[in-house]
């Protein structure tokens, strides 16, 4: 099938699912919401204890001052990753449920290009929402949002967001293969956002834990949207070398995420078919 | 055909057997599901981990952060904030968009054409999350004590009677809940999180009321569960300086036993109202 034809069932894909969410303002809206109440949590518990104190014990522990800032890039950024799986998972599961799951392998366009308008969707509506959600809550919290260097913060999220779609590729082969989506997304978006230092730096965990972590894109993509506009501090010294690792990461994630998704759907449909949910 | 004298020994054995029944069917769907069994216990810890790592980095300096304990420690404010969090959390799910479930299942209208009892259906529901968040709450806590340090136990049987009229005035929450659910239909999973999230700011589960903004702290005010979580962890924590924050402790103490006696009679006359509603107009199983 020519390129075209699949870039404009992609982009088909996108636009329905864009036309669908339209429908759900109050969707939207919680997408907006959720972000700035959970930075809150941590941030009103910091200011609990005595600004001026929790200000300084931050300062040690993180490199900057501006916990507000600091919490809100990481409930932002959380709410890109969780929206990225939930969205992708629930496209696989409920094409399952519907039953329209095996019709999709009986149409000339490749599931991949499917996909890949789902993750558009979803990208849009995530990177969004989760701004504004940033911007909203510096608002609230009375913290200026436009500090640091904005551009280099999103290309950041931009270079971020190809591998961490592949990895909700590698989730969708699991969905496919348990048939369950709710359970096993919960788990796995507080499983990358803890790994991903959402709301502490990385450096706190053990070896071992911290290795595991500098495996999973999200973590450099969070790191250096904060040392973009905190000053934090990038995993090697320079914005570029950080960039370049988020590079490597958009190199080899799509093929490994494509491989093994479209590794399970043969094997699946080798055996009892796309149709069972 | 068995007779019996007494109408009222009938029905109350009807109530039982109904409610046991019900009881069993929803613990038969919960534990078809392992997956989601293991995943909640999972998704528990990390939640848990990850909020208290975070609060960990106000008070913990850098060169004791491998520690697992700190002498000026939040735990009683979060850990007690916390477990009523999540009873509140799990009955606007289970309670609430468990009629929203049965609704799309189709099963709805199959339970209003039974005999069986509304409110044995109902309080089912209630007991399957008194023992799953139970454990899950229990864990929780031990897991946060353990990450942010000793955990302050005073008055126990004090405690113990304001948690659960906290509770049964959760509870009603969740009645109510289920009874706006009938009108609302797919906007409750909407509202069920929006709801969680402002209870979690407005009650202050994470954080001792101080922390919020005064008008939002006279919002607080106007919810009988913020002072249930004020006088709970007040009392357990021993009534530290500063604690209750919202009002004194006898005037919150009668609060929580009014909302704890009074909103799940309140809960269950709007869910009865919001049902006949929904009969009336046929629209029990349309959704």
């Amino acid at each position: 099938m020519a390129i075209q034809a699949n870039f404009s069932a992609m982009l088909a894909s996108t636009r329905m699912r864009l036309l669908t969410i339209s429908r759900y303002p109050g969707q939207l809206v919680t997408d907006m919401i959720v972000p700035i109440v959970l930075a809150a949590m941590p941030i009103l518990l910091g200011r609990a204890g005595g600004a001026a104190n929790a200000e300084a014990v931050f300062k040690a522990n993180t490199g900057t001052s501006n916990y507000v800032a600091y919490m809100l890039i990481g409930s932002s950024a959380f709410s890109i990753v969780s929206n990225a799986f939930w969205h992708m998972a629930y496209w696989l599961r409920r094409e399952q449920e519907l039953g329209t799951l095996e019709t999709l392998y009986q149409v000339p366009t490749h599931r991949i290009w499917i996909a890949a308008g789902t993750a558009l969707y979803s990208s849009l509506r995530a990177v969004s929402t989760a701004l504004i959600a940033y911007w909203l809550g510096c608002l609230i919290m009375r913290v200026n949002p436009f500090q640091g260097d904005i551009a280099l913060a999103l290309l950041f999220i931009g270079v971020g967001l190809l591998p961490l779609y592949s990895l909700t590729l590698l989730f969708g082969a699991v969905v496919l293969k348990i048939k369950e989506a709710n359970a096993l997304v919960g788990l796995m978006q507080w499983g990358v956002s803890f790994l991903m230092g959402i709301y502490f730096p990385i450096a706190i965990f053990p070896p071992l834990v911290k290795a595991l972590a500098l495996l999973f894109p999200p973590t450099w993509m969070t790191n250096g949207v904060r040392s973009a506009l905190l000053g934090v501090g990038f995993f090697f010294g320079a914005w570029y070398k950080d960039l370049a690792v988020l590079w490597a990461f958009m190199m080899v994630a799509p093929w490994l995420g494509v491989w093994v998704f479209t590794r399970t759907e043969v094997s699946i449909r080798r055996n009892e078919g796309m149709g069972q949910f | 055909m068995q007779r019996t004298n007494s109408p009222h020994s009938v029905s109350l054995s009807s109530f039982l057997s109904t409610f046991l029944a019900m009881v069993r069917k929803e613990l038969l769907i919960m534990a078809r599901y392992p997956v989601n069994f293991v995943v909640s216990f999972g998704q528990m810890f990390l939640t848990v981990s990850i909020f208290t790592l975070a609060g960990r980095l106000f008070y913990v300096p850098p060169a004791e952060q491998s520690g697992l304990s700190n002498g000026s420690n939040p735990s009683g404010i979060v850990v007690y904030g916390f477990i009523l969090f999540i009873f509140l959390s799990d009955t606007l799910w289970t309670i609430g968009y468990n009629v929203r479930n049965e609704q799309v299942q189709g099963t709805l209208e199959q339970l209003y054409l039974s005999p069986a009892s509304k409110f044995a259906n109902l309080v089912a529901r209630v007991t399957n999350t008194l023992v799953w968040t139970g454990l899950l709450s229990i864990a929780g806590g031990a897991l946060m004590a353990a990450l942010i340090g000793r955990l302050p136990f005073e008055n126990p049987l004090l405690g113990l009677y304001l948690f659960v009229l906290a509770l049964m005035g959760t509870f009603g929450v969740g009645f109510a809940f289920a009874a706006l659910t009938l009108y609302i239909k797919e906007t409750a999973q909407t509202l069920a999180n929006l709801l969680q999230f402002a209870f979690l700011v407005l009650c202050a589960n994470f954080f001792p009321f101080a922390a919020l903004p005064p008008f939002l702290r006279f919002i607080s005010r106007l919810i009988p569960l913020a002072y249930a979580v004020d006088a709970f962890r007040s009392a357990l924590m021993g009534f530290p300086e500063g604690f209750p924050e919202l009002a004194p402790f006898r005037i919150e103490f009668w609060i929580v036993t009014v909302f704890g006696l009074a909103m799940p009679v309140l809960g269950y006359y709007l869910y009865r109202a919001a049902e006949r509603q929904a009969r009336k107009e046929g629209s029990l199983s349309s959704y």
